[in-house]
């Protein structure tokens, strides 16, 4: 693997973003909005933090990472893929026949995928019962965990909530990527769950709270992590929806997105730049 | 003979087996020790996980734990482990290909006198179209504990429905293979294939058909999903009259699949006996299944209606 440098981060999450615009020019269309906002937490995981390794994928005491807003898979596609998982050229498949890229992921399917998700509302329970086993087998491993702010209006959401706290798993790491909006509007005009933290807390759960955009802050909260106190973690990752898509940044509307070739090549160009960009501040400071 | 509390003989023989097999945890959502589990949870407490009243949570995390090599094992009242978590079973059990053992008690009417919702009379047709999801109905004390056996050895997600009713063994020791059906009355006159609890009565249905002087082959199917399809297609060629009778809805479950199987392969009359599609009415258990015609009387009338020709004309 490279640098574990911020800049080196932030190059992996722009080449990630790339990997998933690939894909829909595959495809012609996908949830970017929701994979554009976690992105760069996934990328921190897999590049920064989580104990794993893409020649041997299936290793007993490796981390688990479960995508439980599974519409997101086009964020996990892309990081797995720049982080050696599969040939990038699958990337290609997306949106086709037989795809090992399906639009919610299949563990079955890709390498790197440990739970079938995409109905909401279950990541959360897989989550608690892989850490739950992981802990009974004397393993140091942690789970983390990516989920919707949307998702949350899911009430097995809080049953895996109570049952984490109630059963002290403090290998489970549960994001909630807080972008503010699903496909009706603001989310805390659809069902509102503020204050989460608090709502968190009360279940006893340890809270957290992260620009979860800003590589620095991301990186600097995962050296926290896992706090390992007798308690799960909930890391309220504020994001914005469709980050780094200029046209639709903030905007409900890319929560799926179907460009126009312009519109796609000039977001394409722009990733290219900022990747460009990167690659020479990398080159300046080594 | 002895009666045997059929969830006291499941909870022991899955006890005995875990034992040995230390993959093996227990969970519970408020449930084990009414499962059978009392002892277990007491000399392991370390695998013994109670959740409190949340089925759905416990599918999912019953999931994950799977994914770890553990072999979990969740039983609660039917209609709670089926069809209120159903999409957990679906994504997380099934889709996923998980070793996930659910298993449904006081299934069918057995909860009686406590009404419909307690009732499980949809659970094999909904278990079985979870592709993977091998769907048991043991229908004897000693074949849940045959059957737990087979479940526990088996790689991959199991339902097993258990009844509550303390039941007679009526069934001899034998080896349980999941997929098998067993020919347990020789005759062929009419076939009656039938699952669970209501196999014993389908016996004593033959023995007085016997007396009467019509020979009824009975054919006691254990697995509802993988269904013994070859057992089915005999039993039609055999006595090219078929009678299926189940504690479930006459739709979806056995009866289906035998008309199914026949419609496919062998067509013959199938007569399904079981519960319409209501909300069933609550009472003492055998006044229900007397009710609904699913007692030995019942099941000797509609032999002979259809022998007679009542249920099919002349054919």
């Amino acid at each position: 693997m490279g640098d574990k440098t911020i800049t080196n981060l932030k190059l992996y999450a722009a080449k990630s973003r790339r990997n998933v615009l690939r894909m829909i020019q595959a495809g012609g269309c996908g949830h970017i909005g929701g994979a554009f906002s976690c992105i760069d937490i996934i990328t921190a995981l897999y590049f920064y933090k989580m104990n794993i390794d893409p020649a041997n994928p299936k290793k007993p005491d490796r981390d688990r990472f479960l995508l439980s807003a599974g519409h997101k898979c086009m964020a996990q596609y892309g990081v797995l893929a720049e982080r050696g998982f599969f040939d990038k050229k699958i990337l290609d498949t997306y949106g086709k026949l037989n795809s090992k890229l399906p639009g919610h992921p299949d563990m079955h399917k890709l390498n790197g995928v440990e739970g079938n998700t995409g109905a909401l509302g279950h990541g959360l329970s897989l989550a608690c019962g892989m850490a739950l086993g992981l802990r009974s087998r004397g393993s140091d491993s942690t789970v983390y965990v990516v989920m919707g702010d949307g998702e949350l209006a899911e009430g097995s959401n809080w049953e895996a909530a109570a049952a984490a706290a109630h059963h002290n798993i403090e290998n489970l790491v549960a994001f909630v990527d807080k972008n503010g909006l699903q496909i009706s509007g603001k989310t805390s005009d659809i069902m509102n769950f503020e204050p989460l933290d608090k709502r968190f807390e009360a279940f006893g759960w340890n809270v957290m709270e992260v620009d979860g955009n800003d590589m620095e802050q991301i990186i600097e909260l995962m050296d926290r992590l896992p706090l390992k106190n007798g308690k799960p973690t909930l890391v309220v990752a504020n994001t914005v929806k469709a980050k780094g898509l200029s046209l639709g940044e903030g905007k409900v509307a890319y929560h799926y997105w179907k460009p126009s070739k312009e519109e796609l090549e000039t977001v394409i160009r722009e990733t290219e730049e900022i990747i460009h960009h990167l690659e020479s501040t990398v080159k300046e400071v080594s | 003979m002895e009666k045997i509390d059929p969830r006291k003989a499941f909870g022991k023989a899955v006890s005995e087996i875990a034992e040995k097999n230390k993959n093996i945890v227990i969970l519970s959502a408020d449930s084990g020790g009414s499962s059978g589990f009392g002892e277990f949870s007491k000399a392991h407490p370390e695998r013994y996980f109670e959740f409190g009243i949340m089925e759905q949570g416990v599918v999912g995390i019953a999931s994950g734990l799977a994914t770890t090599g553990k072999v979990p094992v969740f039983c609660a009242i039917a209609p709670f482990v089926t069809a209120r978590p159903f999409e957990m079973l679906r994504n997380d059990c099934g889709y996923m290909k998980q070793n996930v053992k659910i298993v449904g008690r006081n299934g069918g009417i057995t909860y009686s006198d406590l009404g419909a919702t307690h009732h499980s009379l949809e659970d094999y047709a909904i278990m079985r179209m979870i592709p993977g999801m091998v769907v048991l109905a043991p229908q004897d004390p000693s074949e849940i504990i045959a059957a737990s056996k087979a479940m526990l050895e088996y790689n991959g997600p199991v339902y097993m429905r258990i009844g509550n009713e303390p039941q007679e063994v009526f069934l001899q020791e034998r080896q349980f293979e999941i997929g098998k059906g067993q020919v347990l009355c020789e005759g062929s006159d009419m076939a009656i294939i039938s699952t669970g609890l209501m196999t014993a009565k389908a016996v004593k249905a033959a023995e007085k058909l016997r007396e009467q002087g019509i020979a009824v082959q009975v054919v006691g199917m254990p697995t509802i999903s993988p269904v013994d399809r070859e057992i089915i297609v005999e039993a039609a060629r055999k006595t090219g009259r078929i009678i299926t009778v189940e504690e479930h809805y006459t739709e979806g479950g056995l009866g289906s699949i035998v008309t199914e199987v026949c419609s496919e392969e062998f067509p013959v009359p199938v007569k399904r006996l079981g519960i319409p599609k209501v909300y069933a009415t609550s009472g003492p258990y055998e006044e229900i299944l007397s009710f609904y015609g699913l007692d030995v009387a019942g099941i000797v009338k509609a032999v002979r209606e259809s022998l007679s020709g009542m249920e099919y004309g002349n054919g």
